[in-house]
């Protein structure tokens, strides 16, 4: 176990949250004020039968800003994008690893970031270049459809990186409406009207294609097809660079 | 002829272009339509494994000459198509608002003349930039013979601009492409090189300069259709990232297609194997310090099929070996074979925290497979203890065998063919002669 148990005691239980950073960031604050360092930290959407006794941490804002002020000054002004970052992968247990991490910054100082060969700060790297790894594929393989001049489209990621994918897509699509849909964490990415945001969206109803729409599609998948060269077929070099996963929403495989 | 059918046939022609990133600069958008990003951006991948990044396809497959390693070539009766530049605008933003692609990779055949042909070139980038406000990444190719107005005009609409060197050698350019010369090609390198320099210079003095070609300029050359030696290839890569500071050389294995008696044999296999040594050998010049005589030389002026150049370079100096990775410096972790950028910067980070044993190393991501004959950590002070041929099996580049054995008489031509008939037995007859020869 890393160097983070004299802040707080292992004990019995386990904290349950809504789910949001602020509760987490609460989840955090009473494991310092406490003492104790639970056996998992659970969204109450995903809690479990458990066998341990779960305790329900309340959001509370003031504490979480306490929490979250505390990173950079405590630790390092790039911890906290760190922390926000693996707090939005999908890496198992990441509330709990989070918390570890953070008590073991708290006693360690900015030394924390450079212990790379670390059990624990490996783990949360390997977290972050996991999420920022696949926004980057995603980058290239989202793929829009045009809906009478609005643009949709639809992922399935394994990290929540809609937030990262937004910048991006804003700045290159500025002029134009567009919406991104992650399957996935059922949340939208909408930008209308030259403003922005995130909205939670269990499912989406997508009209049929028009000509022009088939046309395009038409033509990319033949370009895509005409522009590979046979004598270097290769169909391993290219599921390394593109994992099937990401296939099934690229026009060029529908 | 719709604009289904050109595309085609003009991006059918287009395919043995090797270039495609998409790299070298960074602008952002909202003044139009469209930005880019420094490191590049893959779109897709085709089944032979490259990457699609920008809607690479000719303005036209109409040419005057008669290249003879060319699938345009005049005398190759292929079905011939051009598009107007309304036609390419449209589909170019069409793709890009898509997010198919990052943006245009515009070459052409030569039709009437360079200068014609450049200039539909510029209509269509023109169209681009300022009737779509277009701010994606372009790259055009510069045509040989072309004005110089016209070529400064281009770089001034495109993002990167390469000329194409075709063959490394003068001789062999001569020899299979009549229709250029090594000057028509030199000079709008030359031109480019200079147009960069002096727009990086104005711009320090302007704010408003014009950009030309602000992601700089790269070319191509043709492998395995001209006798040169691998030493001779790199020692001119070495040569233009030097004297026309370009970002990259890029090398295509001659696809035989041709039957002609100037080239490799129709239907024959390219020499894949020999381009992924090209290009290891490539980034070892431009990312890891390396000068070309320490990979090869005119003794061993070709590449062990065997063994990545890094590889070959370490075993054949093993008494630099090994190095202690908690205190070496980083110029000397690059020259360990296995530890890129990447891991030499992590290592260089986290040995101030303490010392770094080969665990660590691995939890950091280091992949030890190779890496560990070379060097010394806490836990194994005095390096790893390894055997010759142990080392060996280690070193031998898997891929060797997935390029199909048939390539590794490529790099013998005097000798016959590996006599091995499965892919296990060359390996075994591959570690023997190595074990012999270190």
């Amino acid at each position: 176990m890393s160097k983070s148990n004299n802040l707080a005691q292992a004990a019995d239980v386990l904290y349950v949250y809504d789910g949001s950073l602020a509760g987490f960031y609460s989840c955090v604050f009473h494991s310092i004020y406490s003492k104790t360092l639970p056996v998992d930290i659970c969204p109450e959407e995903a809690l479990q039968p458990s066998l341990y006794p779960a305790i329900y941490i309340a959001t509370e804002q003031d504490k979480a800003e306490r929490v979250r002020r505390s990173i950079p000054q405590k630790i390092a002004a790039e911890a906290l994008p760190l922390v926000e970052t693996v707090f939005l992968s999908c890496l198992e247990h990441k509330e709990l690893h989070l918390l570890e991490f953070l008590l073991m910054g708290y006693a360690q100082g900015a030394r924390v970031l450079k212990m790379l060969g670390d059990p624990l700060v490996s783990k949360i790297y390997a977290a972050q270049q996991h999420l920022l790894g696949e926004k980057q594929l995603l980058l290239g393989f989202i793929r829009f459809s045009d809906y009478g001049g609005a643009l949709a489209a639809v992922i399935t990621p394994k990290n929540f990186v809609l937030p990262f994918l937004a910048g991006h897509f804003i700045s290159r699509l500025s002029g134009e409406n567009f919406l991104i849909f992650d399957k996935t964490h059922k949340a939208a990415l909408v930008y209308q009207d030259r403003t922005a945001e995130i909205i939670p969206i269990e499912t989406l109803e997508l009209p049929e294609a028009s000509n022009e729409e088939c046309e395009y599609r038409a033509m990319w998948k033949s370009f895509y097809k005409t522009i590979s060269i046979q004598a270097r077929y290769n169909p391993k070099c290219r599921r390394t660079h593109m994992p099937k996963r990401y296939w099934e929403n690229m026009t060029e495989f529908n | 002829m719709d604009v289904q059918q050109k595309l085609t046939i003009l991006a059918d022609s287009a395919k043995y272009d090797a270039a495609c990133t998409s790299s070298g600069a960074q602008r952002s958008g909202g003044r139009g339509m469209g930005n880019t990003v420094m490191a590049g951006c893959c779109h897709s991948f085709s089944e032979d494994g490259r990457c699609i990044s920008l809607l690479k396809v000719l303005m036209t497959n109409h040419c005057v000459y008669d290249c003879k390693y060319c699938v345009n070539r005049r005398s190759n009766d292929v079905p011939r198509a051009a598009f107007t530049p309304e036609e390419l605008a449209e589909l170019t933003i069409q793709f890009y608002r898509r997010n198919y692609i990052e943006g245009l990779f515009l070459s052409s055949g030569v039709f009437r003349s360079p200068d014609y042909t450049t200039e539909q070139m510029i209509a269509t980038l023109e169209l681009l930039r300022r009737k779509y406000n277009f701010w994606g990444y372009i790259h055009a190719k510069a045509i040989p013979n072309t004005s110089q107005d016209l070529i400064y005009k281009l770089g001034l609409l495109a993002d990167r601009i390469s000329v194409n060197i075709e063959f490394p050698s003068e001789q062999s350019l001569n020899l299979l492409a009549p229709n250029k010369s090594r000057k028509a090609i030199l000079a709008p390198m030359g031109q480019i090189t200079q147009g960069i320099k002096s727009g990086t210079r104005d711009l320090a003095l302007y704010r408003n300069a014009p950009r030309f070609a602000s992601a700089g300029q790269s070319t191509q050359m043709i492998i395995g259709a001209s006798p040169e030696s691998d030493y001779h290839i790199i020692k001119l890569s070495a040569g233009l990232y030097d004297k026309y500071q370009l970002k990259r050389v890029f090398y295509s294995a001659y696809i035989p297609k041709v039957q002609d008696a100037l080239l490799p044999a129709a239907g024959g296999e390219p020499p894949l194997l020999r381009e992924h040594r090209l290009y290891q050998a490539d980034w070892l010049l431009r990312k890891y310090g390396f000068a070309p005589d320490e990979i090869l030389s005119e003794e061993t002026p070709n590449f062990n099929p065997f063994m990545d150049p890094k590889c070959n370079w370490a075993v054949n100096n093993m008494q630099l070996f090994p190095i202690d990775v908690n205190t070496a410096p980083k110029a000397q972790l690059l020259r360990v074979p296995g530890i890129g950028p990447t891991s030499a910067a992590r290592i260089v980070t986290a040995r101030r925290t303490g010392r770094l044993s080969t665990d660590d190393l691995k939890r950091m991501g280091v992949v030890l497979k190779r890496a560990r004959y070379f060097i010394a950590a806490k836990d194994q002070p005095t390096g790893y203890k390894y055997t010759k041929e142990g080392v060996i099996r280690s070193l031998i580049d898997p891929s060797v065998f997935s390029f199909g054995t048939e390539q590794l008489s490529l790099f013998t031509p005097s000798k016959p063919a590996i006599g091995a008939s499965s892919v296990i037995e060359a390996a075994e007859e591959a570690i023997l002669c190595l074990k012999a020869t270190i």
